[in-house]
């Protein structure tokens, strides 16, 4: 009949590609034999870049070739190729490299070997680069592999670092759900924009506008989350220092514990260790053995004694020299307390912007209770904001969370740990007691903070939810005597650290192996209650 | 030439208008003999573009042919410009007195009706401007049938409503809601919520959420779920399309019909066809043509009769420049339709008021050349809403430097009284000198007209008589997609619609198919040949 037109039929077609399929497989396994042959003879020259580009420009992620044509090129260039002949294999290189990112985008190999022609060969072309990242960018802006390979060619160009933010904010306009983006201009954004005058990591106008753009990211699409990501980095940015949290000193041990982790270098050069005025000499240990820890030991040979005048001067990052009086404990213990405020320090701009963002928060709280993403962005502005004074409704909101957001019932828990004990830190550290108590009702899951009870002797963390996986950072409690885990949710005592105890109170732990207890107990020169 | 033409076909269509192109394309896909005739010398009828020179033409047969005023009435043409350019003769008059000023400030072209017929060809002006929803019928169909191959489209850049007197972008995208600064933070949960909302409903749940609704308008719901004001606009005029009185579920389908089509394409869910909307029957006359169809234009019918013969089959017998011709089954578009094949006459119906306008820049400036939907809301409550489209040259539309723009709307007087309002408030209409600076892009020339309103379905007096309606006021081209699925499937029933047609590397040219070589010459010819002869 007029006008038919006569197709394959699908078994045709599939028979048409099968016999495609195998005689492509017969070129690739003859090409790669030959490869190998003449890789193993020695024979690296042109004839194999010729053999490998065929096999790769089908095949991009064949590693092995790309190592092949490296070697090839280095020998080609110390045969004295030369300098023009060199760049023309260079450039031929890169465009094959281009070619096969065409086939896969992702190709680790192929972006690899671009960087390596780039920083191998003489004069390499920079702004091509650049626009290549754009224009693959254009082609997926969530390509990864393009925003690592464009932080390089920005790391050996350097254009202005205004324009890449420029960029990201593109990209982002595009499309907001983009980590890498995100990333990106957080990194743009500490170096464009520090606060020279407060030292704060972000000027402020900056933060603010930031703070804006990612609300409006979180408000327009709340299940996306690489705004709150970009967000809770934001919150973070903040000057934060390192503090001296608490010492001890005893007969039988000296600690210093810090708010955040230090190395050797730092505390031998910045603490100093006075006992009737004399400067104590002495080695620092870290507690843990890692190089970077909140707690050090201070192992010296002046023995402490009664009626001592203990002090401690450390050198602060505001450059002043901070005095510690120690105060004598019980047993010529001697304990000296820094000032402690887990109260995160934005500037005043700042802190308006966060308290305009609750207010919008929780206008839409009042629309929607049980939105998950505005409570929880209501809380971490109210912990921001003023973590003391709204301490009650922060906790209460996290309480609503673990039932709104069941699945992450654990995180939210941990977090009501961690707020409730900064809060509870604040009222102990008022007075000079070495116990220490959980004061809150909920139960703990988790010991954060705890180098800031370093100095304690009793220490009782009964009658909480704390599990085995906490037991490997007792090892802060170095100066306690007397530990209670009574009625936790323990399940085996393989992690326990090795500490100086004079009791141990294990009681209503009921999954613990009572085996395993008995070991532990041989092996224990302190008492352990079970 | 006329004695060449086959006398026996199993369909002929008459008129290449939406509907009927699609049906030709249809019934030739899966090997039906098909003649397809058109009485003037173009495609498309009322679907049709025409270059400025075709436009004048048709202005002008119209304005001296009564007969076709039933279908287009009340043209009103006017220009804003000068016949000739003062800018031209003052070149040739200063000679190269002035190039370096010239050079330094690429001044803005002063436009001459001289210059419009000098680039007449550059314009492409649609009688039927229609947008495709990206995720439409239309669109799912041009694929489906690989038709898509013959078309090339742009996206629309941005949807605009007017809002507190002035124009203002929507967002209606994800990435608009995000970056807009026009809503509130709060407000943008809001939008978003709703809108997605709307999207997650199946027919089972949206019939459940808004039982209650049945009898009450969109715009109370948006009320109802605490929207603002401005969000009830972007909402009911800009994204829905709809009116006041729009009934609640009809806003609801349409808002989803809407967002449904985001993301697919570009920013905004629309697609407009390159060169005009009257490249699109013209894709399906292809098809119907490769596939063996007989074209011929400027071949008016003169008579169409059905007859029984033997076995009690009809069939239609049409008589054209003195000869006739025989087929199965008619397919007619309404406006070629002879009177005593309709049954029942059409209800009265409210008509189309309709303007064309041709300025020198965009309604509301742009980073890069913008492709515009504006809804433009009703003005009162018993007022129509009025359609904008905005095209520029990158769509082949225009000459550089300019833009065309459509208005569509329900008739309530005339169009000139009911578009003049509107185009005032978007355009500056004072002629008047082109180089002035000015908020608003000068018009250069304007056509208003009404078109009757032939867009509802028209039972015929014969099974083997098929009417196609002529073009609605609808923003898209789903009727008439649906209109022509439902004829072929009476002229053809049990037959698939457009099946896939295949590319040319997928079919086999052995020496024993003997049509195979002439399918690849007629796949290459670009232009839009008359028709292939057999």
């Amino acid at each position: 009949m007029h006008g038919r037109v006569k197709v394959r039929t699908t078994e045709e077609e599939r028979a048409r590609k099968e016999k495609e399929r195998q005689e492509k497989l017969k070129i690739y396994k003859h090409a790669m034999q030959q490869i190998f042959h003449k890789r193993k003879e020695g024979e690296l020259d042109k004839n194999l870049l010729e053999l490998t580009g065929k096999v790769l420009s089908s095949n991009p992620d064949i590693y092995t070739l790309w190592n092949i044509r490296r070697e090839i090129l280095i020998i080609l260039k110390k045969a004295d190729e030369s300098e023009e002949e060199m760049s023309q294999l260079y450039d031929a290189e890169l465009q094959l490299t281009e070619y096969c990112l065409k086939i896969n985008p992702k190709s680790y190999c192929a972006w690899h070997q671009r960087e390596w022609v780039l920083t191998t060969r003489a004069n390499p072309n920079w702004e091509k680069e650049l626009s290549l990242c754009n224009m693959y960018l254009k082609f997926d802006e969530r390509n990864f592999h393009t925003w690592d390979y464009r932080r390089f060619v920005v790391s050996q160009c350097k254009p202005p670092l205004k324009d890449e933010f420029d960029f990201t904010t593109d990209k982002l306009m595009d499309n907001f759900s983009n980590y890498s983006a995100w990333h990106y201009r957080s990194k743009m954004l500490v170096e464009l924009y520090p606060d020279v005058e407060g030292g704060r990591p972000i000027e402020d106008s900056h933060h603010k506008h930031e703070l804006k753009m990612v609300q409006s990211a979180a408000f327009t699409d709340p299940d996306d989350t690489s705004a709150w990501f970009y967000q809770r980095w934001l919150l973070g940015a903040v000057k934060t220092n390192i503090e001296v949290a608490v010492y001890t000193v005893s007969p039988l041990k000296t600690t210093v514990a810090f708010s955040k982790p230090v190395n050797q270098t730092y505390v031998a050069s910045k603490i100093r260790l006075f006992i009737n005025n004399d400067l104590v000499n002495g080695e620092w240990q870290s507690c843990s053995g890692n190089q970077y820890d909140v707690l050090w030991i201070f192992k010296h040979n002046t023995d402490v004694t009664d009626s001592l005048d203990v002090k401690m001067e450390y050198d602060n990052e505001n450059g002043d020299v901070q005095k510690i009086p120690g105060v004598k404990q019980n047993g010529n213990t001697y304990v000296g307390k820094g000032e402690i405020d887990f109260q995160r320090k934005y500037s005043k701009p700042v802190i308006e912007e966060l308290i305009n963002q609750l207010d919008s928060c929780r206008q839409l709280l009042a629309m929607e209770p049980d939105n998950k993403w505005t409570l929880l962005t209501t809380t971490v502005f109210l912990h921001c904001i003023d973590a003391k004074q709204y301490h009650k409704e922060i906790i209460e909101n996290l309480h609503t969370l673990k039932t709104i957001d069941s699945w992450r019932a654990g995180y939210y828990d941990d977090l009501i740990t961690k707020w409730s004990l900064e809060d509870q830190l604040a009222i102990d550290y008022k007075s000079d007691s070495i116990d220490f108590k959980i004061k809150f009702d909920d139960k703990i899951t988790s010991l954060p903070h705890l180098q800031y009870y370093s100095h304690c002797e009793n220490v009782d963390l009964s009658n909480q939810n704390l599990s085995s996986n906490v037991l490997a950072s007792l090892e802060l409690l170095q100066n306690c005597k007397k530990l209670s885990l009574a009625n936790n949710q323990l399940t085996t005592l393989q992690r326990f650290p090795n500490l100086n105890l004079e009791e141990l109170n294990l009681t209503g732990n009921n999954d613990l192996d009572q085996e395993e207890l008995e070991v532990f107990k041989k092996n224990c020169n302190y008492s352990v209650i079970f | 030439m006329d004695d060449d033409l086959p006398t026996d076909f199993q369909v002929i269509v008459v008129g290449t208008g939406m509907v009927e192109s699609i049906v030709a394309a249809a019934c030739s896909r899966i090997g039906k003999n098909v003649l397809h005739l058109d009485s003037s010398d173009h495609y498309g009828g009322l679907w049709a573009s025409y270059n400025f020179d075709g436009l004048q033409k048709f202005i002008k047969e119209v304005n001296s042919d009564p007969k076709r005023q039933l279908q287009v009435y009340n043209l009103a043409e006017k220009w804003y410009i000068e016949k000739e350019s003062a800018q031209d003769e003052k070149k040739e008059e200063g000679g190269e007195e002035k190039p370096e000023e010239a050079k330094a400030e690429p001044a803005k072209k002063i436009w001459s009706q001289a210059n419009f017929s000098a680039e007449y060809r550059k314009f492409n002006i649609d009688m039927t401007p229609k947008l495709l929803f990206s995720r439409g019928p239309l669109v799912e169909l041009l694929i489906s049938s690989n038709i898509a191959r013959y078309a090339e489209f742009r996206c629309v850049t941005r949807v605009l409503t007017w809002l507190n007197d002035r124009l203002m972008p929507v967002p209606c995208s994800r990435a608009d809601v995000f970056a807009t600064e026009a809503v509130g933070i709060v407000e943008k949960r809001q939008l978003m919520k709703m809108l997605t909302s709307i999207v997650g409903y199946n027919e089972e749940e949206m019939n459940n959420e808004f039982k209650d609704w049945n009898d009450k308008t969109f715009k109370e719901y948006l009320a109802h779920k605490g929207l603002t004001p401005n969000l009830i606009h972007y909402v009911l005029y800009a994204i829905a399309g709809g009116t006041n009185n729009m009934p609640c579920l009809e806003g609801v389908k349409e808002c989803k019909k809407f967002l449904m089509s985001l993301g697919r394409y570009g920013n905004t869910p629309f697609l407009w066809p390159m060169y005009g909307s009257g490249e699109l029957p013209q894709c399906f006359c292809r098809l119907c043509a490769v596939f063996g169809g007989v074209y011929c234009l400027n071949r008016p019918i003169d008579k169409v009769q059905t007859k029984t013969v033997d076995e009690g089959k009809t069939v239609v017998t049409i008589d054209s420049k003195s000869k006739t011709l025989n087929c199965d089954h008619l397919v007619i578009g309404i406006n070629e339709c002879p009177k005593d094949l309709i049954s029942p006459e059409p209800a009265e119906s409210s008509d189309i008021s309709k303007a064309v306008f041709i300025t020198n820049g965009s309604i509301m400036k742009s980073d890069k050349e913008p492709l515009t939907l504006l809804r433009f809301p009703p003005q009162s409550d018993d007022d129509h809403a009025v359609t904008v489209l905005e095209v520029g040259p990158a769509t082949g539309s225009c000459p550089k430097g300019l833009f065309v723009v459509y208005f569509i709307t329900n008739k309530v007087k005339d169009a000139e009284s009911d578009l003049m309002g509107i185009a005032e408030k978007i355009f500056d209409m004072s002629g008047g000198d082109q180089t002035a600076e000015s908020e608003k892009p000068k018009c250069l020339w304007s056509l208003f007209y009404n078109v009757k309103d032939t867009s509802a379905a028209v039972a015929s007096v014969a099974d083997c008589v098929h009417v196609c309606s002529g073009p609605d006021a609808g923003l898209d081209f789903d009727r008439a997609v649906e209109q022509a699925e439902q004829i072929f499937k009476k002229i053809c029933p049990g037959e698939e619609f457009l099946p896939r047609a295949p590319d040319p590397e997928e079919i086999v040219f052995e020496d024993d198919v003997t049509h195979g070589p002439e399918f690849q010459r007629e796949h290459d010819d670009e232009a839009e040949g008359d028709a292939p002869k057999e």
